[in-house]
């Protein structure tokens, strides 16, 4: 699996300059490197402007698995994709997975990255057994364990504390290739906005897998709503199929304004009010990797490319505080298709920079966004921070310095930790105080 | 699927016919090795000692290769290519090493080009013919070897490298001859660019470029299909058939 671009995040809209390395064991390159998997983080967490970038992708290499305890060992530049094909057929699935396959292990390991089991699972670092992690500060790589300093500061560490070269990861026994699922509708004509939503989320609890849409765009907040469990499913399921769609072209950059959102989004809500309530048996990969059926889907976003702004506020404050971001942000004139809402659980994650908490995160995508849009998301960045919630690096190409330390407050704990000889676009913006600062005592 | 029994490929009788790979830890034979993998296949792989060949092995064995053996050595060895040969089974052979030769570098030293055609020509003729005995001994089979288009013809740019594989392409095309009626398929596939580590150093890659998982699935449909020769991916034919027809006096002066 190779990336789509060695030099752009997903999100594009932005150029950089780079040299290129290919990770090689544990050689590293001398100083101002990032290593990097498939690319897949929205915004500058994936380019290292200036620097060098470390590719691993093609350190892909599955080394070891016991099918008695779904143990895999793998190498860092390994694919979800690629676990998940090779295991479904044996009874295993990941445990975590995000909404694209096309993410390696070092880089879902790197972000903690959530499911739609996080109510019940947690984060992906949380079936982390252990990783071996090659320092330029050390002459051999060390194996990290969880409770060990370097494993809270890895996972999550948005790569930041060495190269991984390995992980020992738990994956989960499933029934087969199926999904039982049932999509509900709420608020909309009914009533009840978010409540209607926060309900349908509480009473889906025995659910292994629960993800709203909500049309951020409408008044009344209306969304669907979906939730799923593992089932059995004829063989033709084991393999997904391949992506027969590729997007060929930037989409015009007149086609994505705010009236086309408008009018996508009201397609895909009546579009799903005719399955309402409706129990169907579907292939583990549409449920799972929705995009996954369109390569390089990001070209939809025209050439100006996209953000993602991904929140979460605290479950005491996310029935006050959901809407009234959300209104804000159609009251700025925000565009924004298909945005995800998902109700977190309180497992811990064990990265000390873990994006997830006991709450509700809602995720937007908003194509070229111009400074009206930005100023309309410092607002609402300030109203996430006012109620303790944070903002996910991994989609982020915005947030001000002052917000990131607000939002992560072990931020330093990371920096410390951090290889001396690798640095990100995302980290030096974040962080751009200290670095001017010089070294921290 | 039924319930949680996972379906893994019973073991093979012990006089099971393998797939021989020479040069494993190569970027398309590595693709290669990952589809008979996953295909439940029963593996042997050559390749210079080294953790390499231990993690393509390892690789192979996870993604349901019912038996995977290693064999290290010097692949321009006489001793290891005649020892080997005779111990195994082949229904299927790849010979995949190659080195990307250096033009300048051939240039100025003659232990440096002597080593490269010995190793893309010398070595890769002496498996083919090998192995290709072991296939008929065995009862025949499939010997596949990966040229190039370099071959086609000699450009100022590679010409150490192009007289190799150009060697290489008529070796097998009469390698072919001699076994056709005794039961051995031989097959000369003739890649393009490939974006691998060998080709790691030429940035940015353009439309040519092919990924060596593209490669691997045109041998194994070719094989398939009992070609004989193979361009990949297939407008490289197209392409070469207008370079082979460029006058000399125009080509020596053309810098690619």
């Amino acid at each position: 699996m190779k990336p789509l671009s060695l030099d752009q995040p997903w999100g594009r809209g932005f150029r950089v300059t780079h040299a290129h390395a290919f990770a090689d064991g544990a050689h590293l390159p001398a100083a101002n490197f990032l290593p990097r998997g498939l690319g897949r983080s929205y915004g500058d967490l994936c380019v290292n402007d200036g620097g060098t970038l470390l590719h691993a992708f093609r350190r892909d290499a599955l080394l070891s698995f016991d099918d008695c305890n779904g143990v895999l060992t793998c190498e860092s530049g390994a694919t979800l994709a690629d676990i998940a094909q090779v295991m479904l057929p044996r009874g295993w699935f990941l445990p975590v997975v995000p909404g694209t396959r096309y993410v390696t292990v070092g880089g879902a390991v790197a972000n903690d990255v959530h499911g739609k089991n996080h109510h019940v699972a947690g984060t992906f670092g949380a079936f982390v057994d252990s990783f071996t992690l090659a320092r330029s500060d050390r002459s051999t790589p060390l194996r990290v364990t969880p409770g060990d300093p370097f494993f809270a500061t890895t996972v999550a560490g948005l790569g930041l504390s060495g190269l991984m070269l390995d992980a020992t990861l738990r994956l989960k026994r499933v029934s087969g290739p199926g999904i039982e699922q049932e999509i509900r509708l709420f608020g909309g004509p009914r009533g009840g906005g978010i409540d209607s939503y926060l309900e349908l989320d509480a009473e889906s609890k025995p659910w292994e897998y629960t993800v709203g849409w909500i049309d951020t765009l409408d008044r009344s907040l209306r969304g669907v709503f979906f939730r799923g469990r593992h089932c059995d499913g004829p063989d033709e399921w084991l393999a997904p199929r391949p992506a027969r769609l590729t997007m060929p072209i930037d989409a015009p950059q007149w086609v994505l304004g705010r009236w086309s959102a408008k009018s996508f989004n009201t397609l895909y809500y009546r579009l799903h009010a005719t399955k309402t309530a409706q129990r169907s048996v579907v292939p583990i990969w549409p449920f799972f990797f929705p995009l996954d059926a369109v390569n390089a889907w990001n070209r939809a976003y025209g050439r100006r490319g996209f953000i993602q702004y991904q929140f979460v506020v605290p479950t005491a404050a996310a029935r006050e505080t959901v809407p009234r971001i959300i209104t804000h942000l159609r009251e700025a004139g925000v565009a924004s298709y298909l945005a995800v809402i998902k109700t977190f659980g309180d497992v811990p994650s064990p990265g000390l920079m873990s994006f997830p908490m006991a709450g509700t995160t809602v995720a937007l995508d908003i194509p070229a966004p111009d400074e009206r849009d930005r100023r309309a998301l410092d607002r609402a960045d300030a109203m996430v921070a006012d109620v303790g919630g944070r903002v996910y690096p991994a989609k982020d190409a915005r947030m001000s310095p002052a917000m990131f330390q607000r939002f992560y407050p072990r931020w330093r704990e990371l920096e410390a930790a951090r290889d001396p000889a690798i640095s990100s676009s995302f980290w030096r913006r974040v962080t751009v105080a200290v670095h001017k600062k010089g070294p921290q005592p | 699927m039924s319930g949680n029994i996972s379906p893994t490929p019973e073991s093979p009788p012990s006089s099971a016919r393998a797939i021989v790979v020479v040069g494993a830890t190569s970027a398309v034979a590595q693709a290669a090795i990952r589809r008979w993998a996953a295909q439940g296949k029963t593996l042997a792989l050559v390749g210079r000692a080294g953790a390499a060949l231990q993690r393509v092995a390892a690789d192979a064995r996870v993604r349901g290769a019912s038996a995977v053996t290693t064999h290290a050595g010097d692949l321009g060895d006489i001793a290891f290519i005649d020892s080997l040969s005779t111990t195994v089974a082949p229904n299927v052979a790849l010979i995949a090493h190659g080195s990307l030769t250096d033009s300048a570098r051939a240039e100025a030293s003659s232990e440096y080009l002597d080593y490269e055609l010995a190793l893309n020509f010398v070595s890769a003729a002496q498996w083919m013919q090998r192995l290709a005995l072991a296939c008929e001994r065995t009862g025949g089979g499939t010997v596949i070897a990966i040229s190039s288009v370099a071959g086609d013809r000699g450009r100022g740019s590679n010409h150490a490298y192009g007289a190799a594989k150009a060697g290489l392409t008529a070796f097998c095309s009469g390698l072919r001859a001699r076994m056709a009626t005794r039961g051995v398929h031989v097959m000369t596939v003739k890649p393009g660019f490939i974006d691998s580590p060998m080709t790691a150093h030429v940035n940015p890659k353009g439309a040519l470029w092919a990924t060596p998982e593209t490669i691997a699935d045109g041998i194994l449909k070719a094989i398939d299909r009992q070609r004989d020769v193979v361009y990949l991916p297939g407008f490289w034919a197209l392409v070469m058939l207008v370079i082979k027809h460029i006058p000399e006096r125009i080509f020596k002066k053309l810098k690619f």
